[in-house]
């Protein structure tokens, strides 16, 4: 049972995610995975979790920018596999180009979520959209 | 009805074949295998004591020439016929009445033309004085003389003049003159030797009509003429018509041939009793003569000193040849070197119209010209002695559509074009080259008028004569007075290698209009990838700049999330300005990406409602400025077109700025109105705050300038560099008016067509040049 998979290159941001759910009077289970590559491998069972029984998870929060395959790449990837067709795809991303947002909704994104630039901020954003997709959200996977 | 009677009739003389030859000789044309006599000339019987007629039929070797068996003839003629060519040994000699006599003969016309001329003594009164040089010097010594005379010769002048003097001494005559033909045949005395009571015809012009085309034809093929005695009469060949050829004998080679009775009388006019002439061929066409004239007396010079005079004249064909062909490469030489300096300049200028005419070198120096004009990127540059400006366009306006080719020359402008007679002093010369019709850029050169005087030899309008019968018989004219002719509207012409070099620039400054032409296009191709690569790399950096950034402004709330309540006041104020420095470089950041995202993102241009977009912006702004006493003012709201999240931003930015700098005045007023013309939309936006100082304006529309009045105002020096960027896209326009602490008013001209900056650059950068 995995609640978030959030795939973030930035140690701070992933450090900052960190406390954030720590804070949270009902932490979710989460994954961190630090590039575009492995995220692809872990959500389509490939590569190294090549027969792996992972737990899929509810709710992907995924940067744009990684090393390796982008972000825009691993939404591709996910979206083109029957098993994750439906997987809830969030973009959080410091990117407010309308060219990028366009680009992944297109490729399936179910939402963009602007990373802000303070820690208040990050972590208001945060809870309300684990609020959303995690308990508001009925996901069928 | 009487045919036209014009100068044209001499032209028709059929002079090759007159029917009659001079007195001094004897002609015989024979059967070339049998040597039966075909015809005779009807002084023959003085030879031979029959009457002519009877010869017609007869052998050769039947007659008796002078107690001179014919079989001696016949002899004669057997070792010479076995020759490939007859003539080559010519003359042959025959001893009649004690002399010797000349036999000529040569084959043409299918027959056997035998001619026996006298000895010279026979004819000339021998003048004690007159050395006879043709006795006493072999054809080498005189064939060295003359080259060396060639050689020696400075300059064509002395040339011609010196062969003149060499013709005289060999010939004897009173005269000899070296005539050279202009373009339209008529010619002109260039050289004369005379005798000292004679009066010179040195620079004289003679009328072309005076020798006729078909003279000129014959001239080319038989290089020598003489006539001996214009007083006698000529005598006739018997039969009239030769063999069954319908008409006489062609006598073109034959040295005895009657010239035209018109010509005749023409000499005779003129009082020459003997004249000789020899042709002067240059490159296969008659360049001119020598031509000689004897008063007093009749004159023959005979066969061999003819040779001798005919190899000189040859000779001298062949020095001007060389000569001229000298002159025209020394010249093409430094035509050539010039050209090439000329293109060196214009490439190290790189600039067409300062490598022609700002050196010490210019155009003018390509030819002969002595003005110039080059008309070119609209801009109109006289050299040396030119027209004036007007004239050279109307002249110009003029060229244009007379002539269709690249090319255009001309020695006598105001013959063509009536109203450069005003400005014939500076320019009867014209050659023009067009460098481009389209752009209408033409390259002109001028040459002065030469007003001559020209010395005709009689009046050049040869009159018609009508004889005592009536008929309008052409008589040649019968005076030869000095007649004076001023000649206007010409300039000297235009050599070939003039016009060549001319050619060969036209080709080296189309080449560098395009050379040119293609670099600013690569420049322009070249900007335009470092502008590209510039505005992502801004973008970039401004991006990546972002994430550390949020991380410190993170961390900083963090901590003090954590250790705030056991800060120190003033650790926590120092903690304060940390966030409060993150903050500004974050605003910095996002304003810079603004601005470079201006540029990258494409137009959608739409029909804007501005009064809702306005009001929305001002509910947005209003709700920052709780407290203030503020009121915005609209008035009109005109359509405009316009790429909706970009207007957004331009009166986003407007307003707030009026908002901004209104915030010490007690009752901040803002007022917009739109006022509309057929081409634009313009929007005003005042405010009544603290104003720009117009010294300042030059910065206020540029990227991160602030002006002074505004250092107490949060900012960054983007707002307005945006609406400017934003605007140039819209190919609008951005202004200000202001008084300091009064008012200032933007102004926003958004143009009404749709067409818009589609490329992100065009608007920053120079316009490409296409041609």
């Amino acid at each position: 049972m995995l609640d978030i998979l959030y795939i973030e290159d930035n140690v701070d941001e992933a450090d900052i995610f960190k406390r954030v759910i720590s804070r949270l009077p009902a932490p979710p289970s989460y994954k961190i995975i630090v590039s575009g590559t492995e995220a692809i491998d872990y959500l389509l069972q490939q590569g190294t979790y090549q027969g792996q029984s992972v737990p899929m998870p509810r709710l992907v929060l995924v940067d744009l920018n990684l090393p390796g395959q982008s972000g825009f790449e691993v939404i591709q990837q996910v979206r083109a596999n029957s098993r994750t067709r439906y997987m809830s795809m969030v973009v959080y991303s410091t990117s407010d180009s309308p060219k990028d947002m366009r680009r992944v909704f297109d490729l399936g994104a179910n939402a963009y979520l602007i990373k802000p630039g303070s820690y208040h901020e990050v972590s208001d954003m945060l809870r309300r959209a684990i609020e959303f997709w995690l308990t508001q959200n009925q996901y069928m996977p | 009805m009487q045919p036209t009677v014009d100068l044209t009739n001499c032209d028709r003389e059929p002079i090759q074949w007159p029917g009659y030859i001079q007195s001094h000789g004897y002609l015989l044309a024979l059967d070339p295998t049998t040597l039966t006599i075909w015809q005779a000339s009807e002084n023959c019987q003085e030879l031979t004591g029959i009457p002519t007629e009877a010869l017609i039929g007869q052998p050769l070797h039947t007659l008796t020439l002078h107690h001179v068996p014919g079989q001696e003839l016949v002899d004669l003629l057997t070792v010479a016929l076995r020759q490939d060519d007859p003539a080559a040994f010519n003359p042959y000699r025959l001893k009649l009445k004690n002399q010797h006599w000349y036999v000529v003969i040569h084959l043409h016309d299918d027959a056997l033309i035998l001619e026996l001329e006298p000895p010279a003594d026979a004819v000339n009164i021998t003048d004690a004085d007159a050395p006879l040089l043709s006795k006493a010097l072999p054809v080498q010594v005189l064939l060295a003389q003359t080259m060396t005379d060639i050689q020696r010769s400075s300059s064509l002048a002395d040339l011609l003049e010196k062969t003149a003097h060499k013709v005289k001494e060999l010939t004897g005559y009173d005269r000899v003159m070296i005539y050279r033909f202009g373009d339209d045949w008529h010619g002109e005395v260039v050289a004369e030797a005379r005798e000292s009571f004679l009066e010179p015809f040195l620079h004289m012009h003679y009328p072309a009509s005076d020798i006729p085309r078909q003279a000129r034809e014959l001239y080319k093929v038989n290089l020598v003429r003489i006539i001996v005695d214009t007083y006698k009469p000529r005598v006739p060949i018997y039969p009239v018509q030769y063999a069954d050829r319908g008409r006489p004998l062609d006598l073109t080679h034959a040295g005895l041939r009657a010239v035209s009775p018109i010509h005749i009388e023409y000499l005779q006019n003129m009082g020459v009793r003997s004249s000789m002439s020899l042709s002067l061929i240059y490159r296969g066409e008659l360049w001119g003569l020598i031509s000689c004239h004897h008063y007093a007396t009749a004159r023959l010079v005979d066969y061999p000193t003819r040779a001798s005079v005919k190899l000189i004249s040859q000779l001298l064909s062949t020095a001007l040849e060389i000569r001229k062909d000298d002159e025209d490469e020394a010249f093409a030489q430094t035509l050539h070197q010039r050209e090439q300096h000329i293109h060196q300049q214009m490439l190290a200028d790189w600039d067409v119209a300062q490598g022609l005419t700002r050196h010490p070198l210019t155009a003018l120096g390509l030819n002969t010209a002595t003005g110039g004009a080059l008309l070119f990127e609209n801009q109109l540059i006289r050299l040396g002695q030119a027209p004036e400006e007007a004239d050279i366009y109307s002249l110009i306006e003029w060229l244009k559509t007379t002539s269709p080719d690249v090319v255009f020359q001309t020695d006598q402008l105001p013959n063509l074009f009536t109203p450069a007679e005003r400005y014939r002093a500076l320019a009867s010369g014209v050659l023009m080259i067009v460098l481009s019709r389209e752009m209408n850029e033409y390259l002109l050169w001028f040459k002065p008028e030469q007003k001559q005087t020209q010395y005709w030899g009689g009046n050049p309008e040869k009159p018609v004569v009508r004889d005592e019968a009536g008929s309008e018989r052409l008589s040649p004219r019968k005076s030869f007075d000095k007649w004076e002719q001023l000649v206007r509207n010409r300039s000297d012409p235009w050599r070939q290698v003039e016009v060549a070099t001319a050619l060969k620039l036209r080709e080296n400054i189309l080449q560098l209009v395009t050379q040119k032409a293609n670099q600013i296009r690569a420049l322009n191709e070249q900007l335009r990838l470092a502008y590209e690569e510039l505005e992502a790399f801004s973008y970039t950096i401004s991006h990546d700049l972002r994430t550390p950034l949020s991380s410190i402004k993170s961390y900083t709330e963090i901590y003090l999330e954590d250790y705030g309540d056991t800060m120190p006041t003033d650790a926590r104020a120092t903690f304060d300005k940390i966030t409060r420095a993150s903050d500004r470089m974050a605003m910095l950041i996002r304003n810079v990406m603004q601005y470079s995202r201006m540029s990258r993102t494409d137009l959608t241009m739409e029909p804007l409602a501005v009064k809702p977009l306005i009001t929305q912006l001002w509910d947005e702004l209003r709700a920052g400025e709780n407290g203030r006493d503020l009121t915005i003012q609209l008035g009109d709201t005109p359509q405009i077109n316009g790429d909706q999240t970009m207007v957004a931003q331009v009166f986003g930015n407007l307003l707030s700025n009026a908002v901004k700098y209104s915030r010490q005045v007690p009752r901040a007023r803002i007022q917009v109105n739109g006022t509309e013309t057929d081409q634009e939309v313009v929007y005003a936006i005042t405010d009544n705050g603290i104003g720009i100082d117009m010294k300042q304006a030059g910065k206020v529309f540029e990227l991160f300038q602030r002006l002074d009045s505004a250092v107490n105002y949060e900012g960054y020096g983007v707002g307005l560099a945006i609406v400017k960027r934003i605007m140039s896209r819209h190919r609008g326009k951005v202004w200000f008016e202001s008084s300091p602490m009064h008012s200032t008013t933007f102004f926003v001209a958004f143009p009404k067509t749709t067409q818009s900056a589609q490329t992100d650059l065009s608007a920053d950068m120079p316009k490409p040049i296409t041609s």
